[in-house]
């Protein structure tokens, strides 16, 4: 039955037309054996694409859109990008470095972020020897509301912590000055009392002396911040007023 | 991508073998261009690296077995299948390759690659059961089943 069966399908060919034909397909179908090309072309393409959609992408992600300045001295700064996401940390002189350092704060939502910062043991023992604290917000209304709100989840916890927006105008100054922003704002408004302090004089200084300097020099009362309050309300007969600059209503 | 060269070397080595599949399963010259196309065309384009002229040649059978049965479900084939189209060079030839081709279309489908692959290319029962994706037992069953469809069709003695 093999030989039977081999005899018969030997006789089963292709024709010399129908591989011409074949061929002329092929030929046809793959430009002339030359779909390597395009086929590399589309890869390079696709590459490219990847790569502006990383750079936009990488773009958006590393913008800062607000920042968040928290001082008692130690002073730290984090930006924060339109994903909500802490992008750096920058602490202020030495001990605000120090605290940088010790807590990692990159890449988390500003929510979890402040939470690890409060949650630190710097800021702890600060807080418990009743050095204030506060939070201060720059960015675009929509995030520095919404960042606010956070902040002033913990002011409402503490007495001695308050929130407050800041002067965005104020920020480069700041910098220039080694200060952070938060910082900053509480120099200018005791150096409106005291012209005579320096911003050197400030980074040394804690928000408290700060605050008590105010408040010596206003006639208010040095003291407490009332639970929950916010920094630079400018009320109640010069209290924790900073007079900074957008206010947080 | 493969050379113009390559499918040319293809072509020459497997048309017959693409030949004979498409007659066992399509019996119709105009599907077996379409098969043709399809199978030469997937190995232009298939970036396989094969090991072996035998592993080529397994792979070539196993993509035109496949490609003659989606052929065949298709939906939206309209051609007709002419049951009894043979080549015309089986046609013009002898008496007994006729009747040896009729027994083997006239078997039901499931039996007609295993004939193929164990009478004419040789092939074992385990190597078939890779080809098809068949369990080498089943392979031997079906191989059982066709000679003796075939005996009784054809008579003669059984060989292995």
């Amino acid at each position: 039955m093999r030989e039977q069966l081999k005899e018969a399908l030997d006789q089963v060919q292709a024709s010399q037309e129908m591989k011409e034909r074949t061929l002329a397909y092929l030929d046809r179908r793959t430009h002339g054996f030359r779909r390597a090309a395009p086929r590399a072309a589309g890869w390079v393409l696709a590459a490219a694409c990847c790569l502006v959609l990383m750079l936009v992408g990488g773009t958006l992600y590393f913008t800062p859109t607000a920042a968040i300045s928290v001082d008692v001295n130690p002073s730290l700064e984090l930006e924060v990008n339109r994903f909500d996401r802490v992008i750096s940390v920058k602490g202020y002189q030495e001990d605000g470095q120090a605290l940088a350092d010790s807590v990692d704060l990159g890449h988390l939502s500003y929510t979890e972020a402040l939470e690890r910062l409060m949650a630190s043991e710097t800021i702890v023992n600060c807080l418990a020897n009743e050095e204030l604290l506060s939070i201060t917000v720059v960015g675009d209304e929509t995030q520095r509301t919404a960042i606010l709100a956070e902040a002033e989840r913990w002011a409402a916890g503490s007495e001695n912590i308050c929130c407050g927006a800041g002067n965005p105008e104020e920020v480069g100054h700041a910098h220039e000055a080694g200060l952070s922003f938060g910082k900053y704002q509480a120099f200018l408004e005791l150096q409106a009392l005291d012209p005579s302090v320096t911003e050197e004089d400030a980074a040394g200084m804690t928000m408290r002396q700060i605050q008590d300097r105010i408040d010596a020099l206003t006639g208010g009362s040095a003291g407490q911040w009332t639970s929950g309050d916010t920094c630079g309300n400018g009320t109640g007969g010069g209290h924790h007023g900073y007079g900074w600059g957008g206010r947080h209503e | 991508m493969r050379s113009e060269q390559e499918a040319c070397r293809a072509i020459e080595r497997y048309a017959d073998t693409v030949r004979r599949l498409c007659m066992i399963h399509l019996k119709n010259e105009a599907d077996t261009e379409d098969i043709f196309q399809t199978v030469f065309l997937k190995y232009v384009l298939s970036t396989t690296r094969f090991q072996s002229e035998e592993h080529e040649k397994a792979w070539m059978i196993r993509v035109t077995i496949n490609a003659c049965k989606d052929l065949l479900k298709s939906v939206f084939r309209s051609r007709t299948v002419s049951l009894e189209e043979l080549p015309e060079a089986v046609v013009s030839g002898s008496n007994e390759s006729r009747e040896v081709l009729e027994a083997v279309l006239s078997l039901p489908k499931k039996y007609r690659d295993v004939v193929y692959l164990h009478y004419y290319e040789g092939y074992p029962a385990p190597q078939i059961g890779e080809i098809l994706g068949k369990k080498t037992n089943t392979v031997y069953t079906l191989l059982t089943r066709a000679k003796q469809l075939l005996r009784e069709k054809l008579g003669g003695e059984e060989d292995a």
